[in-house]
């Protein structure tokens, strides 16, 4: 009997049917997906103990309340701690990020040296005693050692300009933020004291001149939080939040009405809004008002037409609402957060004081004697000086102290500032980050990273009360880190500066103690409120402003920098999950856009894509061109936060950093340095 | 129509959005990636093809939660852009699933919430091109941290090898430990009260635009929202049931999220 064809064929596929009713070619198949999936280089997941430790985060400028999740002692996440008034359970997008960052590729590893064009491991011991040996030479001599903060709400600045001021030193500055810009209108031309506040819980209509309260000003998740909690998805809203500022961005996105105004023409906008007030009988008490009044009335409908780009209508509708709302509040500020002059910031104090909304908050008592007051230091221009350093106009510090600030990538003007910054003698920088101010330095000491550190905020801007919380070290330092007051007061120790403190830990409780507050509530994720409000004295300088208000111009192509809070901050650079969320109109590839409207680009003989050079203050930088409508004529936006020199490599290289063309100038009358809306010139390449 | 018949279920977890509210912050989707350890886009990752692909050239990263901007194509000064967050839209009648070959992906009891099951997953990607939503995303590569990153993943969801297909599934481990929680508290598991469970983007979200909850329960918030005359569903026209809605007072941004053309008359 042989085997034919046929039944070979039915042989085989009656044998192939089969096995399909077998479960084995059904459970190779399920087994093959398992297996092909189960490889050793596929990480595996921790278990243990789920816990979550309260603490407030400083890796945003205004900084959130979380609490730090942990499997088994390990830090993996962060969620809202809505147990404190600051940000009420909300995190922000750099926030959000902020466990794995503990662990990011720019983590700096441990103190370095310079060593040639690298860097060398070394000591605590060494780096102190380093230091301790420059520094012994320098005291009592002014000038010779200087130091920039970026945190511009921590105790730790009391350690640190104490510790300046006991080596006879006043060179000691903050960033510049609109905060800066502030109490150099509020603390220093105008002779207040306390802090400009603004009470957005209060108020049944905000408008904002400038400040993106939803992305770049003051404490912005509170800022989203006040928002919120008045716009009901059911019921009626009880808040009208008016965006006035030249691009339609986060703040305008969610405000019931924007108004477009040049950013050069903001002060010109702010004045014209006193004027319309001021005529229907508004008044302020503020010393110098009439005077100042008289100023205003020059800013009428038309003025500001031409100045800011804003119809008269417009001014008058926005005017009106001011006039009719039960608790009206007027934030002044900037697109990018910094560059504002005394003209803007002098104009929303005096609109809040007509408005009654005025609101100043009392500052803290010291905890360190003898460190000089923070709204004297808010007030000091770190642009001007370093312009003068970098002109040979005034020495350069025989050593600069950076803490919490990329001074090199985020000041504008960058290239000179970096120039600036390398003339002095040693530049020690105190940084959790390889930052690109890291990079140029001659010492690094890292600093914990704010879940390794004990640290605090004391009336983070924008806040309308004052407002104290505490950060506890709630994960142990992953990296051979210290915390930089602990190691000034070390330092101070050395050279004979008496600070009255051994240690930052019994610095806070002292600050904490001068408060009246509970340090067991602050550690377990408590922010303490008060409810003092500090004096509203103070007077408008009719002189000064007028000749800072005519400097106005109103003509030619502007730029707007726009910050991003997901992108990143002048000391922050992208954390590497923070970079799905920047758009392809922002970043693509290592372009970086900017945006215009498509009036704009037609006058400019460029369209979608294009690639076109900015030019402004010496510096340029190339980008492409992405037509956005939000963006009104005359006007291009351009995002901070990218173009990193230093960091890692998700964010190197990608972009240009925008900073590096924001043209300094000295505002007219007061001589501060201001920025926000320069001139810049944009050709196609 | 879907073509295939809508599951209903006694539990039905969803979301309402507040467009008007998204300021587009980003704080979900970076929540989202670390909720449920999606790993950052490594530029060198796909160097033996030559090519980098990082973060910023999203062809092939993995956002389960997508904020979409959108505007009102009118030029300045009309102008209007508002922000629209995307998670998968967990739809009644999803067209992923009867396409799926293997049965990876099924809505089930558990909530209503579409479910993937990786190691069932062949990658074959028939659901990626049947969801409407593009919320479904095919991970290229091996997912790889950052040098010490990985210590710090979170312990709930477990890590996908290259070669499936990932997508959002309401931090699902959250529902089974909320379940868990009211067991042990003595509640009732199939009705979790308000809040008790609550994803990862509406958790973080700082304006509180996303709001998430039972959309069968009357006391819980979404019930409500989901009903409103403001709410609306995205493509609602394709009759997939979504059980996202958004919500908006914005004329333009309901016609642009079912895609209405410019003189379309609005069913």
């Amino acid at each position: 009997m042989g085997l034919d064809r046929r039944a070979f064929i039915k042989f085989v596929v009656g044998g192939a049917a089969g096995t399909l009713f077998t479960p084995i070619p059904w459970k190779l198949a399920d087994d093959a997906s398992i297996w092909s999936q189960n490889w050793s280089w596929i990480p595996r997941l921790k278990y243990g103990a789920l816990t979550a430790d309260a603490t407030y985060s400083k890796l945003c400028p205004a900084g959130c309340a979380v609490k730090v999740k942990k499997v088994a002692g390990i830090a993996y996440g962060v969620e809202g701690n809505s147990a404190n008034e600051l940000s009420k359970g909300g995190v922000c997008p750099l926030c959000a990020t902020g466990s794995q960052m503990l662990r990011s590729p720019s983590r700096v590893a441990g103190p370095m040296k310079k060593d040639g064009d690298k860097f060398k491991p070394i000591s605590w011991d060494e780096a102190e005693a380093l230091l301790a040996e420059k520094l012994k030479g320098l005291k009592g001599q002014d000038g010779k050692v200087a130091a920039i903060s970026g945190d511009l709400s921590g105790t730790a600045n009391e350690v640190l300009s104490g510790f300046l001021a006991g080596l006879g030193s006043k060179s000691y500055f903050y960033m510049p933020a609109d905060q800066t810009a502030m109490a150099k209108t509020w603390n220093g031309v105008m002779g207040g004291s306390g802090q400009i506040g603004y009470d957005l819980e209060e108020a049944d209509l905000i408008l904002c001149i400038g400040a993106d309260i939803m992305d770049a000003f003051g404490p912005v998740v509170r800022n989203q939080k006040a928002f919120a909690a008045k716009r009901p998805m059911e019921g009626d809203k009880a808040l009208t939040l008016v965006y006035a500022g030249p691009v339609r961005n986060r703040t305008a996105a969610v405000a019931d009405k924007w108004v477009a105004v040049r950013p050069d023409g903001a002060a010109a906008f702010a004045m014209g809004l006193v004027n319309l007030l001021a005529k229907s009988g508004k008044s302020a008490s503020l010393g110098g008002f009439s005077e100042f009044a008289d100023l205003a009335a020059k800013f009428g409908p038309e003025a500001v037409e031409k100045l800011a780009g804003v119809n008269a209508e417009a001014l008058k509708d926005v005017a009106k609402a001011l006039f009719t709302a039960k608790n009206p509040v007027v934030v002044v500020g900037t697109e990018p957060g910094q560059g504002a002059g005394v003209a803007l910031n002098a104009a929303g104090v005096a609109l809040n004081a007509m408005l009654g909304s005025l609101t100043v908050l009392p500052e803290f008592p010291k905890a360190v004697a003898s460190a000089p007051d923070r709204a004297g230091l808010l007030a000091k221009d770190l642009v001007g000086w370093l312009n003068a350093v970098d002109a040979g106009k005034a020495p350069a510090p025989e050593v600069l102290f950076v803490y919490e600030a990329n001074p090199a990538y985020a000041l504008p003007q960058a290239a000179n500032m970096a120039k600036a910054l390398r003339k002095a003698g040693t530049l020690v920088a105190f940084s959790t980050f390889m930052d690109e101010t890291a990079a140029l330095a001659d010492l690094v000491l890292p600093a914990p990273h704010p879940f390794e550190r004990l640290d605090d905020a004391q009336n983070p801007y924008g806040l309308g009360k004052a407002t104290y919380a505490l950060a506890t070290a709630v994960v142990a330092p992953e990296k051979d880190c210290k915390g930089t007051p602990d190691f000034i007061l070390g330092l101070s120790g050395k050279l004979g500066v008496d600070l009255g403190f051994g240690a930052f830990e019994d610095v806070l409780k002292a600050k904490v103690s001068a408060i009246g507050a509970d340090w067991d509530a602050l550690a377990g994720g408590a922010a303490y409120v008060s409810d003092k409000k500090g004096s509203a004295q103070a007077s408008l300088d009719a002189g000064a402003l007028s000749k800072a208000l005519a400097g106005i111009k109103g003509e030619g192509l502007v730029l707007v920098a726009q910050a991003h809070l997901n992108i990143g901050t002048g000391k922050l650079a992208t954390p590497p999950h923070n970079l799905p969320t920047i758009r392809d109109t922002e970043l693509y590839g290592k372009d970086v856009f900017v945006q215009m409207c498509s009036a704009t680009a037609k006058s400019l003989g460029v369209s979608e894509g294009s690639k076109v050079k900015l030019a402004a203050g010496g510096a340029d930088i190339s980008a492409r061109v992405s037509l956005y409508e939000g963006v009104m004529p005359g006007v291009v936006a351009a995002p901070l936060g990218l173009g990193r020199t230093a960091w890692d490599p998700y964010t190197k290289g990608k972009g240009d950093n925008v900073s590096k063309i924001l043209a300094v100038s000295a505002e007219p009358g007061t001589g501060f340095s201001v920025w926000a809306g320069s001139a810049v010139s944009v050709a196609k390449m | 129509m879907s073509g295939h018949a809508t599951k209903e279920f006694k539990v039905r977890w969803g979301m309402v959005i507040d467009v008007d509210k998204c300021t587009g912050c980003g704080a979900c989707m970076v929540a989202c990636q670390v909720e449920n350890n999606i790993a950052p886009a490594t530029p060198e990752m796909d160097a033996w093809a030559g090519v980098t692909h990082d973060a910023s050239n999203k062809l092939r990263t993995l956002t389960w939660m997508l904020v979409y901007e959108i505007n009102n194509k009118k030029a300045f000064p009309e102008y209007e852009a508002a922000y629209m967050p995307r998670p998968c839209m967990q739809c009644a009648s999803p067209a992923c699933v009867p396409v799926c070959p293997v049965v990876a992906t099924d809505k089930n009891e558990e909530g209503g919430i579409v479910s993937q099951v990786y190691p069932r997953c062949i990658g074959c990607r028939y659901c990626m091109a049947a969801c409407p939503y593009h919320a479904r995303y095919f991970n290229w590569f091996d997912p790889t941290w950052p040098t010490g990153m990985d210590k710090g993943l979170s312990p709930s969801t477990s890590v996908r090898p290259r070669g499936v297909v990932e997508k959002c599934n309401f931090c699902h481990t959250r529902f089974q430990q909320a379940k868990d929680k009211a067991r042990q508290d003595g509640g009732d598991p199939n009705n979790l009260p308000d809040g008790a469970y609550v994803t990862a983007c509406a958790e973080v979200c700082p304006t509180g635009a996303i709001v998430f909850g039972d959309l069968n329960n009357p006391e819980h918030k979404v019930h409500a929202l989901a009903h409103s005359k403001y709410a609306f569903r995205l493509l609602e026209k394709l009759g997939l049931g979504p059980q996202v809605y958004y919500y908006s007072k914005r004329e333009w941004v309901h016609r642009l999220g079912d895609n209405y053309l410019p003189n379309e008359k609005k069913a």
